[in-house]
């Protein structure tokens, strides 16, 4: 296992687009610790601030991280990264496979993008968590995103793929979805505004739009292939599948194949 | 020419090797406001490719509302001149559009081009409050204003119907041969701006209806398509890396202050916006045409362009940019002039090298 360990804090933000197993496998540790990470004209390389230590596994672990911390696991394909500590802005971005863990809370855009993989972020997600940066066609995109702590407003904005577990999220959960999962023990006032298609799963909400309408109560077998997938991930998200459910549909104000399950 | 050093006046050279020398050891300086002629954003891009500076705007917010919509379903928009001309209907989007002088004009004039010439113009709000008076119908939108523009769209689908007076806005626009809704993107946000595209676009199956934004003080019109020649981006670019890159997120020089990222900045505002608060707390050199000594630590009064001398200029009526000669010259330097003598002062000072002990 390869281990990065913070010094001090850092005097920049720092971008991790490159730092990740499979390119630090290749490299010594001298060179390893020349890698560029940081994002001003003064620049900081990685040995700067992290002390270095290499075994060329598949693995590696960031000690003692900090919010500056952009871009941790962006494009990870393979492989396992496990932060201790809290990561900056886009956590997993364009992710493609491997597993990614943050013990502590994340910035905003964790997930953007993502195609394949499992992030976990312990403590708790900034706003946009599995949402699209400016400008990309689409949020999460088949991966797995769990935030075990609370996830800020706009979580899964115009996810297109994928799952995302959350603790508690804020305003505009699953806004402007194109399809995928969303589960939250609760959500924040306008849920789904302007859902194309997309399930949403939430134990309570703030405001509901007007533009989502109650279809009744239903026993379908879906939703007990989902109690089976979510059981792995998370029981207490599973459990809301045992109460008694609401759909509502929507967002009518556009194609209007959305859902969202309220469990009661 | 005015200038200011800490508090004391001072004359232009030492006003500029302070600047020089506040810029020169600075790790992640910022350029913002730039609210200013064409020359001047110009040179304030010129100015940060070369010292790794980022750029932010003074109207970002309802910028990058615009910009985020418009990225994602692009718009179909009307410039106000055309409004005036032809709009028999208008939907006046929230609060803030009453406040504007075009709000004034529509209710005064009634469409003289077009087919709806000679029809009365409808005045119709939504989520106005007490500033829309004036509308022949209105709905109050008193959950949101995103959520009200959400619902309309709904009744255009006719997802929604029955006799509501949402219902009746839309039945109204969709009878007119003109119709405009117009609104403040900083107020609607990014989502509820999309939706109202959306809902244009919607309405255009039926009859023709454009999308109006109103702009604010700050000279962002004119600073997005600089950026996008200049740069091939958004304004929100940083040259930390030589290269710019944009990151609405990262290069918002308030969450930057906040975050203790930035350790100069230069404020340039050669027409008058609101000052932001952030700016006392971090060293900072003002480029401003309404001087005062205690704006920054280095203060240099620079010409109002259209007042002091010519620029080009955004116009709000015409919906492009134009040139605006001086309605009363002085020999205030220009913007742009002092920011090309900030970048040749500091390319022969040399940027700051890397830091050895970095961390």
């Amino acid at each position: 296992m390869s281990t990065l360990t913070l010094r001090a804090a850092p005097p920049e933000r720092l971008d991790f687009l490159n730092i990740n197993p499979l390119a630090l496998s290749r490299l010594s540790q001298a060179e390893a610790e020349r890698l560029e990470v940081g994002t001003t004209r003064t620049g900081v390389r990685l040995g700067d601030c992290f002390s270095v230590a290499l075994d060329g596994s598949d693995t590696l672990t960031i000690e003692g991280s900090h919010e500056r911390l952009d871009r941790v696991g962006a494009t990870l394909s393979e492989g396992a990264i496990r932060v201790t500590g809290d990561v900056g802005q886009r956590l997993g971005a364009g992710m493609a496979g491997g597993s990614l863990t943050v013990t502590g809370h994340a910035g905003p855009y964790a997930g953007a993008g993502a195609t394949g993989g499992t992030i976990t972020i312990e403590g708790d997600a900034g706003d946009h968590a599995g949402g699209a940066v400016y400008a990309a066609k689409a949020g999460l995109d088949g991966a797995t995103l769990i935030i075990r702590g609370t996830a800020g407003a706009h979580l899964g904005d115009r996810m297109r793929r994928g799952l995302i577990l959350a603790g508690r999220a804020g305003a505009y959960a699953g806004s402007r979805m194109i399809a995928g999962t969303l589960a939250a023990l609760s959500v924040g006032d306008h849920p789904g505004y302007g859902m194309r298609r997309g399930t949403l799963l939430v134990g309570s909400h703030g405001r509901l739009s007007p533009t989502f309408v109650e279809t009744g109560t239903h026993d379908l077998v879906f939703l007990k292939l989902l109690a089976k997938s979510l059981r792995g991930l998370s029981a207490e998200h599973a459990a809301l599948l045992d109460r008694p459910l609401r759909r509502y549909s929507g967002d009518l104000a556009t194609i209007a194949k959305g859902e969202i399950w309220v469990a009661s | 020419m005015a200038a200011w050093v800490k508090g004391g006046a001072t004359d232009a050279d030492t006003a500029i090797g302070a600047a020089v020398s506040l810029l020169a050891k600075a790790r992640a300086p910022v350029i913002a406001g730039l609210s200013a002629d064409v020359a001047a954003i110009r040179a304030a891009y010129d100015l940060a490719g070369r010292i790794g500076a980022s750029i932010d705007t003074a109207g970002a917010v309802g910028t990058y509302a615009e910009l985020g919509a418009l990225s994602r379903v692009g718009a179909i928009t009307s410039t106000p001149a055309e409004a005036v001309g032809r709009a028999d209907a208008v939907l006046v989007v929230g609060a803030a559009p009453w406040r504007t002088a075009l709000v004034k004009r529509l209710s005064e004039t009634k469409p003289v081009r077009g087919r709806a010439a000679g029809a009365d113009r409808a005045l119709l709000a939504l989520g106005a409050g007490a500033d829309g008076a004036k509308a022949a119908s209105s709905y109050p939108a008193e959950d949101g204003l995103a959520e009200a523009v959400a619902e309309l769209r709904a009744y255009a689908k006719g997802h929604l119907a029955g006799d509501t007076p949402q219902a009746k806005l839309v039945a109204q626009l969709t009878a007119a041969q003109y119709g405009v809704l117009l609104y403040d993107p900083a107020e609607l946000g990014e989502l509820g701006v999309e939706m109202l595209q959306a809902f244009a676009m919607e309405l255009n199956e039926t009859t023709r209806c454009f999308t109006l934004a109103i702009s604010g003080p700050d000279q962002d019109r004119a600073v997005v398509p600089v950026a996008a020649w200049m740069t091939g981006q958004a304004p929100r670019s940083g040259f930390g890396r030589r290269v710019p890159e944009h990151d609405p997120w990262r290069f918002d020089v308030a969450r930057q202050v906040a975050a203790g990222e930035v350790d100069a900045v230069i404020w340039l505002a050669a027409l008058p916006v609101e000052r932001p608060d952030w700016l006392a707390s971090v060293p900072s050199v003002a480029l401003v045409a309404e001087a005062e000594a205690s704006l920054a630590d280095v203060v240099i009064a620079v010409g109002r362009p259209g007042r002091d001398l010519g620029g080009v200029l955004w116009n709000e009526q015409r919906a492009a940019l134009t040139y605006w000669p001086a309605s009363a010259p002085t020999d205030l330097p220009s913007a742009a002039s002092v920011l090309g003598t900030l970048r040749e002062r500091l390319v022969t000072a040399g940027a700051a090298s890397r830091s050895e002990p970095a961390c």
